[in-house]
């Protein structure tokens, strides 16, 4: 057999897959546009900036809950339901403060988290919480509409406000349908007895998370945001979740996916470090990968750095302000000016592509950031750096 | 035909290897062959089926980590056994390893024939693995049907040269069928070509068929064509199939192994499923073996296999020429270091032995819990908080600890009854309730404490989330609970707890109350819940924080000094936060009261030289005789001066053998030169400007080269006393006196990280933290022996005179404060003095945007020569020196709060 021949076959396929890659770039997404030319702002911290309204538990509870035997006014997610002329406030004062993207207020409408309020703890009985328990969870009716709900009404109310404000202001906005990363770990075993025990399975979380893409899709948002991952194997679930809605539905939207890291640079439940993580999740080819919440900025430096050197995708990044505080005002350590300073830095080091805001971040606080930005070079990203590569010298035997 | 025959020489190209994960990254590296473990699999161990029937599934873990322990890159997991359930039991185990942190930081392999097996095995792993196998067996739909799966999970493939018409045997099929997969992988379901890996299929020789002669080669050829032919495509085998011909004769397998793979690496392949443990090395084959089993392999004689056949005879019975490794120096400790060790790592294996060692040897069970058990667990719990371990490392430690106490409870529970039996009060298993409070439903973070603590023998009653305070406290009075627990992630969480603390103390409760959650702390705990209620009200950071803390409270012996400890503490944090301010006199008072020195030319001597200096290479042997020891022990928490600690009665016999180790460590350091020490310092003509000192290029004074800027004392100066400031001690400028001052940049962390990372990669963490360890007390003898040479060289401590005991309690004149600490809390201040002696250039060090030197085992400062210049401590300043201060820095006000927030005398918030 010739070599030469095959090798040729070989350049023309390179040739091929190159070409590929180039009509490919012509059908960017317009959010992929601007990634390019500068730096992007996601808003900041909707628990934190609720409670700043004062609101109320019968305000939560209006007339939908109104019978409700749990507390719920912790509960945001709910307000996007009862009172959404606040969570509209709220996110038109982030797209003031120049945030390119918003997300809905929907980190915990899945039918698992909900559950955790409408339903008895069993625990509180001397029962325990195990993949029987969920299963009824995930067959309750009401739970899933609610999860529904939220999820699509949420998303509409930012469209509504994103393309409000995006107008008013010649500057398309996006809204990015936020998944979070629920109570229930699938990397932890809670029974000292039973290292293998699980309270809940993955294809239990996996459906909860179809329910909550499929409703974001419906209520129009641009992209998915998988976020606060503390367990990547949740994460996961997620991402095959999204997988299967696209498949079905024959719709695709870009995906963001973003971790909360300890101070090893570790998944915080599940400990999976930075660059293992970015491997686990390269496959779903994402918009962006990036780090958020967690443990503020200045902790989250190094493995910034890493993830960016590794990612050849866009590198987001919105950090707490700072270290939880329960001493100060926000509850959080850092003011607007500072995180302004260190995403500044940040950016500087041509670290970022998008940046904003989680846990303690107010519209005073994203607005310093988009100024402390304003015309900072976007990070640059291509393929993999080529020293990682290698090269595989075939000897010929003698 | 020969192994060269049909070969292709194709140009060298860039290869993208393969990324997998665990929990760690695991990357293919260029020349590294990756080993798969294959003892983790029922159809090539026995043993290991075994367990799994019998459903010992502890026992099956423990194979895993051997396999990782003895080398293997990733493990192969297959159930495929007609006794065996393989989605019960694949699902089972991988959970089990996802909870074993040593096994499951390396990429697992999902092995089945069947798919449902593969799937459910994909469902357990956070990180990216490997699925084996697909083929085009069941023809071309069902293959990109399975391949889209495992794209949609994200793992590499393994794909078998299996078509419709069966396996390929030959090259042609071989590559045929190959090229075909990988054309549908990569152009139709886009599956990244770097993640496809090819199992050509090794198939055995030796077999006495003659079609069967030239398979070995036939693999060979075939992967020396994908790779110069399928860009990125890997490939793969089972190498144990090619020597089957041989079963009971390992010494003739194991140089087939050796021998097929040197030949099959050559020609490509990148990874096999191996027996990691068991590989002879391709050179240390016997000459005559070698040649005979090449000539099977490469087919090179048509009577190769009687040959082999007919030696190997002669060599059956002699075992496996490699054994098993084993590592388990750590065995050699003493008992108090292995159960240590065992916590620290996780292994649970001898911590029975151990535990009863340690019992007899201390005389009662509960000494161990407290003494040794506890000790190793404070370990845990150190290296969590420097986030140098993960919290499943954590939960697995405290399941070890279970292992240990669940040895130790018989002997308790006997000491109980004898006490009984002798009429005195017997205490109960400890009992705590754990809750989330009402409005809050998180609780991961929770049940990790609740296993933890139930690891270490106590009843932990979980209440779960949202939990109201009447049901909280019902349910501590119902149940007689030691304990209550309360947890929380969110802010208003923190009012609950608040909450719970004062119905606990309406309603007259007795038991002590623990504090948890992301948005705790242990300063809102003693400011703003502790004052609620009259018991101890404790904080507990995270996980590996509680069995200490409940462990104190509820020992006979241990809680009355932890309460006041801990009583103190609190009582310190409220006063630091809360109590009215201390008086302070205004900057303008202050700089009034400067130290009082009278400036004498005498007392300002002129230095031999002045600029900079670099000292490249130290010599580690000369620092060596400045160390000072003392902090080295206080490194490892032996509280003691030395050298009188070695002496001491209860630390001594471990503070010399830490002491002889790390004397041991530093010879081979000082040997082989495996860390560097560098430094840069300068002296330089200087004057006092206020309370700034500038520091100029030449004897003329005319040109400023830097200047520092320093701050003063403010806060509870009574009477006349100085306030004092560094400028304080150079002579000022209206003096007209010619000062200097000094600066200085040391490190002898060069190396530092790739020695610890060696010991880490042993899995020897105890001589990297010791060599850590080492390397501060260098940089910190690098300081003193700097600072005594600077002093000769500025002409006034030639003739000191010194021993190093002398120089420990600094009984030479001058001072050399750092910026960070007391004098000059103002870690910016590093900044000018980068600038000053160019240090990153002159030495590597660097300092990071926080303002902390990199490498660690650095230090810097300054040099005051003055006979009256001392150390202090600033201690709070006030509003008008922060505003005068960020005006000299030119830095804003709020960001100088940020650097000194821990000497301000106000509430910046405020």
């Amino acid at each position: 057999m010739g070599g030469f021949a095959k090798n040729v076959a070989g350049i023309a396929t390179l040739k091929a897959n190159r070409k590929k890659k180039k009509m490919k770039r012509a059908h960017q997404h317009p959010l992929e546009k601007i990634l390019e030319n500068r730096i992007a702002i996601i808003d900041g911290a909707m628990g934190t900036t609720i409670r700043s309204y004062g609101m109320t538990e019968s305000d939560i509870r209006g007339d939908r809950f109104k019978n409700s035997t749990k507390g719920l006014l912790n509960n945001g997610d709910l307000f996007s339901l009862t009172k959404p002329e606040m969570i509209g406030d709220i996110h038109r004062r982030f797209l003031e403060a120049g945030a390119d993207i918003i997300e809905t207020n929907t980190f915990g409408a899945t039918s698992i988290t909900q559950s955790e309020f409408f339903v008895d703890d069993p625990r509180e009985h001397g029962g325990r919480k195990d993949p029987a328990f969920y299963q009824k969870i995930i067959d309750d009716p009401f739970l899933g509409s609610l999860a529904s709900d939220i999820n699509e009404q949420s998303a509409r109310q930012c469209r509504e406000w994103a393309d409000r404000v995006g107008t008013a202001t010649s500057r398309q906005r996006f809204v990015a349908g936020a998944i979070g990363p629920l109570t229930v770990s699938l990397s932890n075993s809670p029974d000292a007895d039973d290292p293998g025990f699980r309270v809940v399975t993955f294809d239990q979380v996996k459906t909860a998370y179809i329910q909550q893409v499929r409703a974001l899709i419906a209520g129009g948002v641009d992209l998915l945001l998988v976020e606060t991952i503390f367990d990547s194997l949740n994460a996961k679930a997620a991402l095959v979740a999204i997988r299967e809605v696209f498949d079905e539905d024959g719709k695709k939207l870009p995906i963001m996916i973003s971790a909360a890291v300890g101070r090893g640079g570790e998944t915080m439940i599940s400990a999976q470090t930075t660059e293992a993580f970015w491997n686990a999740v390269h496959h779903v080819k994402p918009l962006s990968v990036g780090l958020n919440c967690s443990l503020g900025p200045d902790l989250m430096y190094p493995f910034l750095e890493e993830l960016s050197e590794k990612a050849d995708v866009a590198i987001s990044c919105y950090p707490n302000a700072g270290l939880p505080n329960p001493l100060s005002k926000t509850g959080f350590d850092l003011g607007p000016q500072d995180m302004a300073r260190y995403l500044g830095d940040f950016a500087r080091a041509g670290l970022i592509n998008i940046a904003g805001g989680c846990c303690g971040n107010t519209p005073e606080h994203i607005a310093a950031i988009a100024q402390a930005l304003e015309g900072q070079p976007p990070r640059k990203w291509g393929t993999r750096p080529a020293e990682e590569s290698f090269s595989h010298e075939i000897e010929s035997p003698a | 035909m020969s192994v060269s025959d049909g070969a292709i020489t194709a140009e060298p190209r860039t290869t993208k290897p393969l990324r997998l994960s665990g929990s760690q990254p695991f990357t293919q590296q260029s020349g590294v062959f990756i080993m798969i473990g294959e003892r983790t699999n029922v159809a090539g161990s026995p043993k290991f089926a075994k367990l799994v029937k019998q459903g010992k599934y502890e026992e099956a873990v423990s194979v895993a980590r051997q396999q990782v322990e003895n080398g293997a890159n990733v493990l192969d997991i297959c159930m495929d056994e007609g006794m065996i359930d393989g989605v019960t039991a694949m699902t089972r185990y991988l959970l089990l390893l996802a909870s074993e942190p040593e096994v499951a930081k390396v990429p697992f392999m999902v092995d089945s024939s069947k798919w449902e097996v593969i799937e459910a095995g994909l469902k357990c792993l956070q990180g990216k693995g490997i699925v084996n196998s697909i083929s085009l067996k069941e023809g071309e739909d069902k293959f990109r049907k399975n391949a889209a799966t495992v794209l949609k999970y994200g793992a590499a493939v393994v794909v078998m040269a299996f078509d419709e018409k069966g396996q390929a045997a030959t090259y042609e099929d071989k590559i045929r069928v190959c090229e075909r997969a990988y054309r549908i992988l990569v152009d139709e379901v886009g599956f990244p070509p770097e993640d496809i890996i090819f199992d050509p299929n090794i198939l055995t020789v030796a077999t006495g068929m003659e079609e069967h002669n030239n398979y070995a080669v036939d693999f060979i050829n075939a992967t020396r064509w994908i790779k110069a032919n399928l860009p990125h495509a890997k490939v793969s085998g089972g190498v144990s199939n090619i020597s089957f011909s041989f079963r009971g004769n390992n010494k003739v397998r194991e140089a087939m192994h050796s021998a097929f793979l040197y030949h099959a690496i050559t020609a490509g392949m990148d990874m096999g499923i191996v027996n990691a443990g068991m590989l002879e090395v391709y050179e240390e084959i016997e000459p005559e073996l070698k040649v005979l089993v090449e000539d099977v392999l490469l087919n090179r004689r048509p009577d190769a296999t009687e040959r082999l056949v007919e030696h190997g005879e002669s060599l059956k019975g002699e075992g496996a020429v490699v054994s098993e490794k084993k590592a388990e120096e750590w065995r050699n400790g003493t008992v108090e270091e292995r159960l240590s060790h065992a916590l620290v790592k996780g292994i649970d294996a001898y911590i029975e032995l151990d535990a009863e060692e340690a019992r007899v040897k201390l005389g009662r069970p509960l000494l161990v819990i407290e003494g040794p058990l506890m000790a190793g667990m404070s370990v845990v719990g150190d290296l969590f908080g420097a986030g140098k371990m993960f919290l499943p490392q954590v939960v697995k430690s405290a399941r070890v600890m279970k292992k240990a106490v669940a040895h130790l409870t018989p002997f308790m529970e006997a000491e109980k009854e004898a006490m009984a039996a002798s009429g005195q009060a017997v205490k109960a298993q400890g009992k705590i309730v754990l809750a989330t409070v009402k409005g809050d439903v998180h609780d991961i973070g929770k049940n990790i404490v609740g296993v933890v603590l139930a690891c270490n023998n106590y009843e932990v009653i979980d209440m779960g989330v949202m939990v109201p305070c009447e049901k909280i406290l019902e349910r501590a009075k119902a149940e007689k609970a030691d304990m209550i627990g309360l947890s929380g992630l969110i802010t208003p969480s923190l009012d609950e707890m608040v909450h719970v603390a004062r119905e606990m103390e309406r309603q007259d409760f007795k038991l002590p109350l623990l504090i948890g959650g992301a948005t705790t702390s242990r300063a809102h705990t003693a400011v703003k819940i502790a004052p609620h209620y009259s018991e101890p009200v404790v904080h507990v950071l995270d996980a590996s924080r509680a069995v200490p803390v409940t462990t104190s409270l509820l020992s006979d012996e241990g809680k009355p000094a932890f309460v006041v400890k801990h009583r103190a503490d609190y009582e310190a944090l409220r006063k630091a936060h809360s109590a009215p301010r201390l008086t302070v006199v205004s900057l303008e008072t202050a700089r009034k009261r400067r130290t009082p020195i009278e400036w004498r030319a005498e007392d300002l001597p002129k230095p031999s030289f002045t600029g900079v200096r670099v000292l490249d290479n130290f010599p580690l042997a000369t620092l060596r005789d400045f160390i000072d020891w003392t902090p080295f022990f206080h490194t490892w928490e032996l509280k003691g001066v030395y050298p009188r600690i070695l002496e001491d009665k209860r630390q001594g016999a471990q503070a010399r053998q830490i002491f002889t180790e790390a004397n041991g460590l530093l010879d081979v350091i000082i040997e082989k030169n495996l860390i560097t020490a560098r430094g840069v310092y300068g002296l330089f003509p200087a004057s006092a400007v206020g309370d700034d000192v500038e520091l100029y290029a030449d004897d003329t004074r005319g040109r400023v080269l830097e200047r520092f800027r320093f701050l003063r004392q403010q806060s509870n100066k009574e009477g006349n006393e100085p306030c004092r400031s560094l400028a304080d001690f150079i002579a000022p400028r209206e003096t007209g006196l010619l000062d200097h001052i000094g600066a200085f940049a040391v490190t002898s962390g060069i190396g530092l990280k790739e020695l610890c990372d060696g010991f880490r990669a042993k899995n020897d963490d105890y001589n990297a933290i010791m060599a850590e360890a080492i390397a501060d007390r260098l940089a910190e003898a690098f300081a003193e022996c700097l600072h005594k040479r600077v002093r000769c060289e500025w002409g006034y401590g030639c003739a000191e005179g010194l021993s190093n005991a002398d120089l420990i309690q600094e009984k030479y004149r001058g001072i050399r404060p750092a910026a960070g600490y007391p004098a000059c809390p103002d870690h910016t201040e590093k900044g000018p003095l980068w600038r000053l002696l160019d240090v990153e250039a002159n030495t590597g060090m660097l300092i990071t945007e926080s303002f902390a030197m990199w490498p660690g085992s650095s230090v810097s400062g300054l040099y005051f020569a003055h006979p009256q210049s001392r150390y202090f401590s600033l201690g709070k300043i006030d509003r008008d020196q922060v505003a005068d201060y960020s005006e000299r820095k030119k830095m804003s006000v709020k960001e100088i709060e940020r650097w000194l927030g821990q000497n301000l005398n106000y509430d910046p918030a405020e």
